[in-house]
């Protein structure tokens, strides 16, 4: 170890060391600094000569990979080296801390991946080259370990600390309508719920809800508007609402989210597409119902029973009943005509009127409806027949009867008063 | 009003008031008019029709079940008038109760056959019963005699049953006879119909006439005197004018013609009394004519009462007279004597063979 050899590669960990003190941070006066590397350059060009011709009986170099959570150690001879972050998987930075038994070496620094690191010089010169092979995660790396053989065997040892969870955000995403079917014109709530399921805060959160689906008019609330910054555990939901503005089977995309977690790395997720379908337009559909083939005796009262249903999807409103008489004369009818200010859906309206014969015939009385189906002015009509006897005579019979009666009487007694 | 009984008596007597029956219901009546008809007679008749025998009262159709006398005697009395006077007698209360039921009478016809057995033995029984309970009734005997080939019985029957009725204190017989008037019909059965309703129509016509206002006056009265002359038997013509012959002339001297009378009789030869009862429109009565009528048959028959009722129709003209002899009775007498000796002489002659067939067991024993 007196002597000392410099060959064309070992400008390399000067290098290193200038590019890692940019890193660091480290701010010395440039010039200065190169002067100083640029002596130091000299002076072990100058060592690296003397100590040459020593060299004959050097051991081999050889490398180890370790597989490193954070906290764990490597153990050569003694040098302890310890696994302290993994401080960028994107940029490949890991903090590794390189420590020696007495204190000569203690250096905390960022290795960029699959760049070798000198400590001690180099495994070339006595001293070991540390490279990140590979980042498996944010709490663990493949570390390659180079050292000269005579070094001994490195060891790893474990970390005692209990492993952190890592912070990692996870949102998740959902998007739903308060109705999974509805008619034209009809109003729905649209709800974008957002959850951090994650161990990590989430930030930048942005929401893509887009295109703007035409099968619908977006009334109110959008697009939806989220905060920017959940922490674990927290939720957050927008909603807007819509009108159902054609109908059919509409595919409803999923909503894209993008964020963040809190070192920068860009997260993303989605929701589940689904289908909902636009029935048509709702509408109120009125049916009269009056009783049908009435019989009344000729001067008797009866009553017509008229039923409004309404059969249709929507309310009808200012429902005015009118009804009239044909022929006009002989059938007297009160109460054809009747208001009703609403009729809901599946709901009836009944009322009656009170008709009178007064001439044997056949009479139709027709019923009408004008009521606002929703749309527009709709109209039903309905026809019940009467029909006004003849005047009955109930023992009409007794006429033929009582003749018959008296003539077979007649007859028997004339029968009995000759038969012998 | 004349109160009149008709009594129809046996079988025959039965069918001849059955025949008045209907013609009270109008004539020609079918068998449903009893149920729609009232039979209608020109005065009160009551009909009463008697008999031993049920199922001939069963085969009347006008007269009513009230009208209908049963006397119980089994079925009939058998044509033997000895039996039909005994059934009589027993049963005289019953009989002369349902007569009585009806009431008076003025007059009564007791229309009989007298060849038969109920008719004949009832008859002068029943007659005498009358007269004897009805002091002022008029009693006159409807008899009929019977077709001659009917058998010697019914001649047997006749020939007593005409004796006693001749007896009797009634007031006489009109006799109709079937022989003589069943050239009318080709069968028997129409020809009784027929004989039936002539005797009925003259019956009802004479009524009819008694008791109506008449033209020229005859009554009961007249009557019983034309029908005391001579034998007290008499008969009865009857004519109604067509339409092409509507002289009242002609009409009289038809219904004198044998052809219209119910008995064979020479009216100039035979009339003791007579009656003669003219009915017709006013127009076809000419007066003149009918007393030169009538004075012509005076002439001949001694006293004729006429009547004329004034109705509208073509003229009618009933003649009753009664005879001063009757050759044809003689001559029924006579077969019916022959009938008689010779039923004697087969009996005669059957006892004779029957005794000698006696006489070979009459000193025998009978041997088992």
């Amino acid at each position: 170890m007196s002597k000392i050899q410099i060959s064309k590669n070992e400008i390399r960990p000067a290098r290193i060391m200038i590019y890692n003190c940019d890193v660091l941070g480290w701010r010395p006066n440039y010039y200065r600094m190169t002067f100083v590397c640029l002596i130091l350059v000299l002076l072990l060009i100058g060592a690296n000569g003397a100590a040459k011709s020593d060299e004959e009986d050097d051991d081999e170099i050889t490398f180890r990979d370790f597989s490193l959570y954070i906290g764990d150690r490597i153990e050569l001879e003694d040098y302890q080296i310890e696994l302290i972050e993994i401080q960028s998987i994107r940029d490949g930075l890991v903090v590794m801390r390189v420590s020696k038994v007495g204190g000569s070496l203690d250096e905390q620094r960022a290795l960029l991946l699959d760049r070798p690191n000198n400590f001690d010089r180099g495994a070339d010169n006595g001293g070991i080259t540390i490279t990140i092979a590979e980042i498996f995660d944010e709490q663990s790396a493949r570390v390659r370990l180079e050292y000269k053989e005579k070094l001994g065997t490195p060891r790893k040892r474990s970390s005692d600390r209990p492993q952190t969870a890592p912070e990692k955000p996870d949102l998740w995403v959902d998007k739903s309508f308060d109705k999974s079917e509805m008619n034209v014109g009809d109003e729905s709530k649209v709800t974008i719920t957002i959850k951090n399921n994650g161990t990590g805060p989430a930030v930048g959160i942005e929401v893509q809800d887009i295109p703007p689906l035409p099968q619908f008019t977006y009334i109110a609330g959008y697009p939806p508007k989220i905060k920017e910054t959940l922490d674990p555990g927290q939720s957050d939901s927008a909603v807007y609402m819509v009108n159902a503005a054609k109908e059919g089977t509409v595919s409803i995309p999923s909503v894209l989210i993008r964020y963040a977690d809190r070192k920068g790395n860009s997260l993303s997720n989605r929701s589940e597409p689904f289908s909902i379908v636009i029935l048509p337009r709702s509408r109120a559909d009125l049916n009269i119902n009056a009783e049908d083939n009435i019989t009344l005796a000729l001067e008797e009262e009866g009553r017509l029973n008229i039923t409004i249903l309404n059969s249709g999807s929507a309310s009808a409103t200012k429902i005015e009943v009118t009804g009239d008489v044909r022929p006009g004369e002989g059938l007297e009818a009160v109460g054809l005509d009747k208001s009703f200010f609403e009729i809901a859906p599946g709901d009836a309206a009944a009322f009656s009127a009170s008709i009178h014969g007064q001439k044997p015939g056949d009479y139709a009385i027709r019923l009408k409806a004008n009521y606002n189906d929703g749309e527009g002015l709709a109209i039903r009509e309905a026809t019940a027949r009467v029909t006004v006897l003849e005047r009955e005579y109930k023992y009409h019979y007794l006429l033929a009867i009582i003749p018959i009666a008296i003539i077979s009487f007649w007859i028997y007694r004339r029968h009995r008063e000759y038969k012998y | 009003m004349l109160n009149v009984l008709m009594l129809g008596v046996g079988q025959c007597g039965n069918r001849i008031l059955d025949a008045m029956n209907r013609e009270a219901f109008g004539g020609g009546a079918s068998k449903l008019s009893r149920y729609y008809l009232r039979p209608k007679f020109p005065s009160r008749v009551e009909t009463l029709a008697v008999n031993t025998a049920i199922n001939d009262l069963k085969e009347l159709r006008f007269t009513t079940a009230k009208d209908r006398l049963h006397v119980p005697n089994l079925h009939g009395v058998g044509a033997n008038r000895n039996v039909g006077k005994q059934a009589f007698m027993e049963n005289r209360d019953m009989i002369m109760g349902e007569i009585e039921k009806r009431g008076d009478f003025d007059i009564a016809f007791v229309i009989t056959s007298t060849s038969g057995g109920t008719g004949s033995s009832f008859s002068p029984l029943l007659i005498n019963e009358l007269k004897r309970q009805y002091k002022d009734i008029a009693v006159i005997t409807v008899a009929v005699l019977p077709f001659r080939e009917e058998g010697s019985i019914y001649l047997q029957n006749a020939a007593f049953s005409m004796r006693e009725l001749m007896e009797l204190d009634a007031e006489g017989i009109i006799l109709a006879d079937n022989q003589y008037m069943k050239r009318f019909s080709g069968d028997i059965a129409s020809a009784y119909d027929k004989i039936n309703t002539m005797i009925a129509q003259r019956l009802l016509f004479l009524i009819e006439s008694l008791d109506s206002e008449m033209l020229s006056v005859t009554d009961l009265g007249d009557f019983k005197t034309v029908m005391n002359g001579g034998l007290r038997i008499g008969t009865m013509g009857f004519y109604q004018a067509d339409s092409k012959n509507l002289s009242i002339r002609d009409a009289i001297q038809n219904s004198l013609k044998p052809a219209n009378l119910l008995y064979p009789a020479n009216v100039a030869d035979d009339a003791a009394r007579a009656m003669i009862i003219i009915q017709g429109s006013q127009e076809h009565l000419d007066v003149d004519e009918i007393t030169k009528e009538v004075e012509r048959l005076s002439a001949s028959a001694g006293h004729v009462f006429k009547g004329i009722v004034v109705k509208k129709g073509r003229p009618k003209v009933l003649s009753v007279f009664t005879l001063a002899s009757a050759p044809e009775l003689e001559a029924i007498y006579a077969q019916a004597a022959r009938a008689m000796q010779e039923e004697k002489e087969k009996r005669t002659r059957a006892r004779k063979q029957l005794d000698e067939a006696f006489a070979h067991i009459e000193d025998l024993e009978e041997i088992y």
